[in-house]
């Protein structure tokens, strides 16, 4: 009984250690920027936000929108924008990772069906320690960069 | 007396523009690539749906060019809608004095049809076009516009391509003016389309 109550307390213990990323994580103004026509591809834009104490990554991404999906980067060298698939998104504890047009963005690739402006796609962040997220994802027109992506509630 | 005072004014306006001359190097807002300098640019004829586009049709216009393709996953719809938010804050007096080209450097995969739908999505203004690549770069050449085909497998067609991201400002006689830099801003946009139409 001694045992079986000690090992309990640990596991609350290590329960509250190792609270799962998607549990720290929240995000904000997910969004699918609507495929012009022809585009096979499009991408999704979102601020994910940590409050644990440790740094997460997200480390895959998952929609029913698309046959594949990818983590994506833009790199500017010397003016030559280039895309590139990422291993992972890093959101530091406390902090946040910024997912916008130009640059990280989640890559719907090969779309299954021609979108429309109001569309919801859901979503799956996966984080390195196998936990994950859902974010339904509001498809949009493209919008400038810079320039918020639904109405802001200030 | 006064003469002398005179004299000497003369003289130190002079030593100051001298000196201005020298060492006042004003940093330009110019976006250029490093050391590239501005591009000859020139005259180019592509296709569209309705047939052959000419840079010489749009002769007492400004016309803003880009070059990007269709099967672009994020940066040409960047850039696009950044430009055409820009266009659509010029009023009908100046939009009338303006027209803008979409040019593929992906002329395997994007014919003028896709071209055109693609284009007008973003601003019906917008005329998409393309060529033969040896065509297209000789253009990019005199643009200084760089593009080459990267290997992506999950890409549609297994391939994207990487290329500069400018929006070239084409003169009311065809020459090249400057370049807007990519994603800049609807209000930089039009005001680089304002500045340029006076």
């Amino acid at each position: 009984m001694k045992k079986f109550s000690l090992l309990l307390a640990s596991l609350m213990v290590s329960a509250g250690a190792l609270a799962a990323a998607a549990d720290m994580v929240t995000v904000d103004e997910p969004y699918v920027r609507l495929a012009p026509p022809n585009a096979p591809a499009t991408g999704a834009f979102m601020v994910i936000k940590n409050a644990g104490d440790k740094d997460v990554k997200v480390v895959k991404a998952d929609n029913p929108a698309s046959k594949v999906t990818e983590l994506h980067t833009h790199l500017n060298e010397n003016g030559v924008m280039k895309m590139r698939p990422v291993a992972a998104i890093d959101v530091k504890s406390k902090g946040e990772a910024v997912l916008k047009p130009g640059g990280l963005h989640v890559m719907m690739i090969n779309l299954n069906a021609p979108m429309k402006e109001g569309d919801v796609v859901p979503i799956t962040l996966t984080f390195d320690d196998g936990s994950s997220k859902k974010v339904d994802a509001k498809v949009v027109r493209p919008m400038a960069a810079g320039m918020p992506a639904m109405e802001h509630k200030h | 007396m006064s003469e002398r005072i005179l004299l000497a004014i003369v003289v130190s306006l002079i030593g100051l523009l001298v000196g201005l001359g020298f060492f006042w190097n004003p940093e330009l807002p110019q976006r250029l690539l490093p050391k590239a300098g501005m591009a000859a640019g020139g005259d180019f004829t592509l296709q569209s749906t309705s047939g052959p586009v000419a840079l010489k049709d749009f002769r007492g216009k400004l016309v803003l060019v880009y070059f990007g393709y269709t099967y672009c996953p994020d940066i040409c719809p960047t850039s696009l809608a950044a430009t055409a938010a820009g266009l659509k804050l010029l009023d009908a007096a100046e939009a009338a004095q303006v027209a803008m080209i979409f040019v593929s450097v992906d002329p395997e995969r994007d014919t003028p049809a896709r071209l055109k739908e693609y284009a007008e999505f973003f601003h019906p203004a917008i005329v998409g076009v393309t060529g033969a690549p040896e065509n297209l770069a000789e253009i990019a050449k005199r643009y200084g516009v760089f593009y080459a085909r990267q290997k992506v497998d999950t890409a549609g067609g297994g391939y994207v391509v990487d290329h500069t991201s400018d929006t070239y400002v084409i003169g009311r006689e065809g020459q090249l003016l400057s370049k807007i830099a990519h994603a800049a801003p609807p209000d930089e946009v039009a005001a680089e389309i304002r500045r340029r139409l006076k």
